[in-house]
């Protein structure tokens, strides 16, 4: 990882200093602990405050909704197929941007963190290999990266950026995963369990949007949410006008979403809805064979039809 | 409980449409109860929450005099993505909506800066609501002596969106009160004075010795005409103007009207122009 | 009232007798989250938390209250009372309590006194529990704050080692909390030694400096300046930030129909949002992000200062703990004065 992120900041700066872009969005330490956070470079100076890091958790490729500049974007797996499905769905072109691929094994999740310290705070944390040090106030553990994955780093199956102008490094090797496995135990639950799970997470919702304004997916300049004639439904929290908002979001995205776990990840009040996305992610693939992200070409299924689509729900 | 933010009932007593567009309509509103129409003090310059069960509310400026005793009068142009003026103009006289003010500040006609003075009143638009009111007031047989003279310029993208039609032509026949009005573009009917409203206010050069200057209009109005008035002498401590927002509350509460640190629905909506120039940008 | 102690193993029953009159508030954690909740009994109490997720205003200033509402048949229903109890809100940290002096201003002011937020507060006790480990981001001690202060507490609890409490009475309501049968005893020479050596250990603590001095004026100054292009761009704009601010009170009134007719409710609203000033024309005066976040610092440190001579800010570090990208006030705050 260190290597990566020295190549990074020469190729960031080499390519300020050609002009072939005019802005590098990748990261930066944070002001906290074990925190990075995005960073947008227009100085070929400043490419030294580029970092790569497992705890590098943004998925940067949202910001290309707004930049209108060139743009080296730096990407992982997931973010990568994110910029696939933007130009595939004609928000940014192919040639205004240069994607800096940068292979992930993973990125450590900061809840998982919080929980192991129960109540201290996390004063510092010292990465090596594939091991981390966590620091707090009468405590001092070292562990396992593994242990502290975000769960949808654990069923990934791009580490490597599908699309990519340079890579960091060397590809790096994909194991097995059981992708599914979570989704197929949660489905098989009763289904007033499963309901009672989605209602008892959505009761925690403040509304605040964070997940569907950092989504790539996300783009439309005015979001159903946000419109007032008609008031498709109520801006207080009520429990079914959240949940029918999460509900909504999964669809709108459905066979789009690339499962980079930014919207899990960036909710403060823990709420986990994954699991709604990899249902439909799951019968995307099964219904329609298409996977979000990985072909330039193949269009999303929602957004179009062929005649031999399945129609068994057609009675 | 006493609730700070419940309306009082109104009924619709009265709907005029005002111009050709059929989008800006005039609503004459009764009080149900005599105490709830005692307590509703206001001065000209006034806005009020109007209120419509199940759409929302809205700040709209008084269009009455407050002299008018018995009712009340707001004139509120719909727009396509407004809830509560697309529900406003989609009700039928004998209706029943709320009423929550009066708010904010207004033109300080009963004190010495306006006393006794020359009043020119400058409106475009559909803006020209709070300038009524105060027309309404001021040729009022009580209050028409404490000031001198009074001329109005009004003007409207073309005749069909003049509002106020017929209170302008009586206006403009009865003594006391010097008219001006204009469009921006005639018609095939149209015998008056066509022209923007900055360039007929050159044209007229009203004179700014001892006069106060109230301005009402779209931003753009505003922008064009403050340095005719001022170049005319007009100065910035005594031209008035009437700021909008987007409300909630109407009470300074809920943050959304400020400029600066100034609300609009607390310390204005009536701005000075020198308060104006001094609000941080996004005032205009 | 001189300054008592109760031992930890004590304090569960002392609170079971005050649950009697009051409805007691306490920090639980459940689903990795930490906040304020109705308990029954101390068990219940999650003690070991920095502060909790939500600031206590919620309990004020809820996020959503039906204001009043109208049945189909038009006849005024009238609200009812709001707090069916006096509450106590327990282990509230001293800068959330300082908030609530904030909040005051704009709620309880001498022109309207909004009476939702007026009943819930005198209808609260407040006893404080000083915070013995704050966190990297705590900065109260520069917004006139600080881990053992007494503003707008009735009782300040601090823990003295393991097994013990000090508590400090602010008010006589606070010093009426304690009556004669509960397990209180005085503080001995020892422990108001052990208090002042915890108070300065802690105040050290609070490393994070941010300098208030010439703020107001410098922003003032620098409204125009290119320096909000730059500050804004990370910014999601959700509302992370203001909402789990202990000073943020915007708000929208906004009507709901139910079955039973309609309800107009009092709603949180953040100044983040794109449509908070968009109007019915379709002008918005703050048409992108960048006027947004220029807005939400200049009110918390310019304007809310020239209506209230006070800064609507208590350290508590809530926004840069949350904040998705790490938008870091204390950082802004800096390059305002540099630039």
């Amino acid at each position: 990882m260190p290597e990566n992120e020295k190549q990074l900041r020469e190729v960031a700066e080499k390519l300020l200093i050609d002009k072939k872009v005019d802005l590098i969005i990748g990261y930066e330490k944070g002001t906290l602990p074990l925190r990075t956070r995005p960073t947008f470079i227009r100085e070929p100076e400043e490419t030294k405050r580029l970092v790569w890091n497992s705890r590098c958790e943004n998925n940067l490729s949202f910001y290309l909704k707004t930049v209108k500049e060139k743009v080296g974007i730096v990407a992982k797996g997931c973010d990568s197929r994110s910029i696939v499905g933007l130009i595939k769905e004609s928000q940014v072109k192919r040639e205004d941007i240069f994607i800096i691929g940068v292979p992930c094994p993973g990125i450590i999740d900061k809840k998982k963190i919080e929980d192991i310290l129960d109540g201290r705070e996390l004063l510092e944390g010292v990465e090596s290999d594939s091991q981390i040090l966590l620091k707090a106030e009468g405590f001092e553990e070292t562990l396992d990266q593994d242990k502290l994955l975000h769960a949808s780093c654990r069923s990934c199956r791009h580490r490597n950026p599908v699309l990519y102008d340079t890579l960091m490094g060397k590809e790096i090797s994909q194991p097995q995963t059981d992708e599914y496995s979570d989704v197929e135990e949660f489905a098989s639950k009763q289904d007033n369990e499963r309901w009672a799970y989605f209602n008892d997470e959505t009761s925690r919702c403040i509304r605040c949007y964070a997940c569907r304004n950092v989504c790539p997916a996300c783009y439309c300049p005015q979001c159903f949410v946000d419109q007032s004639l008609p008031t498709w439904f109520d801006r207080t929290p009520h429990l079914s006008d959240t949940l029918i908002f999460h509900i909504i979001r999964t669809l709108h995205t459905a066979g789009r979403c690339v499962n980079c776990g930014a919207c899990s990840r960036v909710c403060p009040m823990n709420v986990e809805l994954r699991m709604l996305n990899k249902k439909t992610e799951k019968d995307v693939k099964e219904l329609y064979g298409y996977e979000a992200g990985t072909d330039l070409e193949e269009l999303p299924p929602m957004a179009t039809f062929k005649i031999d689509d399945p129609q068994e729900f057609i009675k | 409980m006493n609730s700070l933010y419940r309306p009082k009932p109104v009924t619709v007593r009265k709907i005029v449409i005002e111009n050709e567009a059929k989008d800006i309509k005039t609503f004459e509103l009764v009080f149900l109860s005599k105490e709830d129409r005692e307590r509703f003090k206001f001065t000209c310059g006034q806005f009020a929450m109007l209120s419509v069960l199940g759409a929302g509310e809205s700040p709209i400026g008084i269009a009455s005099s407050p002299l008018d005793d018995e009712y009340l009068q707001f004139t509120v142009k719909r727009y396509p993505t407004g809830v509560l003026t697309t529900a406003l103009h989609s009700l039928e006289e004998g209706s029943r909506i709320g009423v929550r003010g009066p708010y904010g500040n207004f033109y300080p006609l009963e004190t010495e800066t306006m006393e006794g003075k020359n009043i020119l009143m400058v409106g475009g638009g559909f803006a020209f609501t709070t300038l009524r009111s105060t027309i309404r007031y001021l040729l009022h047989e009580k209050n028409r002596s404490r000031f001198k003279d009074i001329t109005v310029l009004y003007g409207a993208r073309s005749p069909g969106e003049l509002i106020y039609k017929s209170e302008l032509k009586e206006w403009e026949e009865r003594g006391g009160i010097t008219m001006y009005i204009t469009v921006d573009k005639g018609d095939e009917n149209w015998e008056g004075r066509v022209g923007l409203v900055p360039n007929v206010l050159k044209e007229v050069a009203p004179s700014s010795e001892n006069t106060v200057t109230l301005i009402c209009g779209p931003p753009i109005m505003l922008k064009y005409t403050m340095l005719p008035l001022l170049d005319l002498g007009f100065s910035p401590e005594k031209i008035f103007t009437s700021l909008e927002r987007r409300m909630s509350c109407g009470i300074g509460k809920c943050g959304r009207c400020n400029i600066g640190s100034k609300y609009v629905c607390k310390d204005g909506p009536v701005f000075t122009y020198r308060e104006i120039g001094e609000l941080p940008e996004e005032a205009l | 009232m001189k300054e008592k102690i109760i031992k930890k193993e004590q304090l569960g029953r002392w609170l079971e007798k005050l649950g009697k009159e009051y409805e007691i508030w306490a920090p639980v954690k459940k689903n990795g989250l930490v906040f304020f909740h109705p308990i029954k009994s101390a068990k219940e109490i999650y003690f070991n938390f920095l502060n909790s997720k939500k600031t206590p205003k919620d309990l004020f200033f809820p996020q959503s209250e039906v204001l009043f509402s109208f049945p189909k048949e038009e006849v005024e229903k009238e609200a009812e009372t709001i707090l069916p109890k006096s509450r106590i809100i327990f282990a509230i940290r001293p800068c959330d309590a300082k908030s609530l002096a904030l909040l005051d201003q704009v709620f309880d002011s001498e022109d309207y006194r909004d009476p939702y937020y007026v009943e819930r507060r005198e209808g609260t006790l407040l006893v404080g529990m000083a915070c013995t480990h704050p966190q990297t981001s705590c900065f109260c001690t520069s917004m006139r704050g600080g881990p053992f202060e007494k503003n707008c507490l009735d009782l300040l609890m601090v823990e003295l080692g393991d097994d013990k409490y000090l508590v400090e009475a602010v008010t006589q309501t606070g010093k009426d909390l304690i009556g004669k049968d509960d397990p209180f005893e005085d503080a001995q020479g020892k422990d108001r030694e052990r208090l002042a050596k915890v108070k300065k250990e802690t105040e050290e603590k609070v490393k994070s400096k941010v300098v208030m001095e010439g703020l107001e004026e410098k922003l003032d100054k620098i409204f125009d300046s290119p320096f909000w292009d730059r500050i804004h761009q990370r910014c999601l704009g959700c509302a992370i930030c203001t909402y789990l601010c202990s000073t943020c009170h915007c708000f929208a009134l906004l009507d709901e129909k139910v079955n039973s007719g309609v309800q107009r409710v009092r709603s949180w609203d953040s100044c983040m949002f794109p449509g908070f000033t968009l109007e019915a024309s379709g002008h918005n005066p703050r048409i992108s992000n960048r006027e947004r976040m220029r807005q939400r610092v200049m009110h918390k440190f310019n304007y809310f200062v020239k209506n209230f001579g006070e800064t609507a800010c208590v350290g508590c570090g809530r926004c840069i703990q949350n904040c998705p990208v790490n938008i870091d006030i204390r950082e802004i705050i800096e390059e305002i004065k540099n630039e």
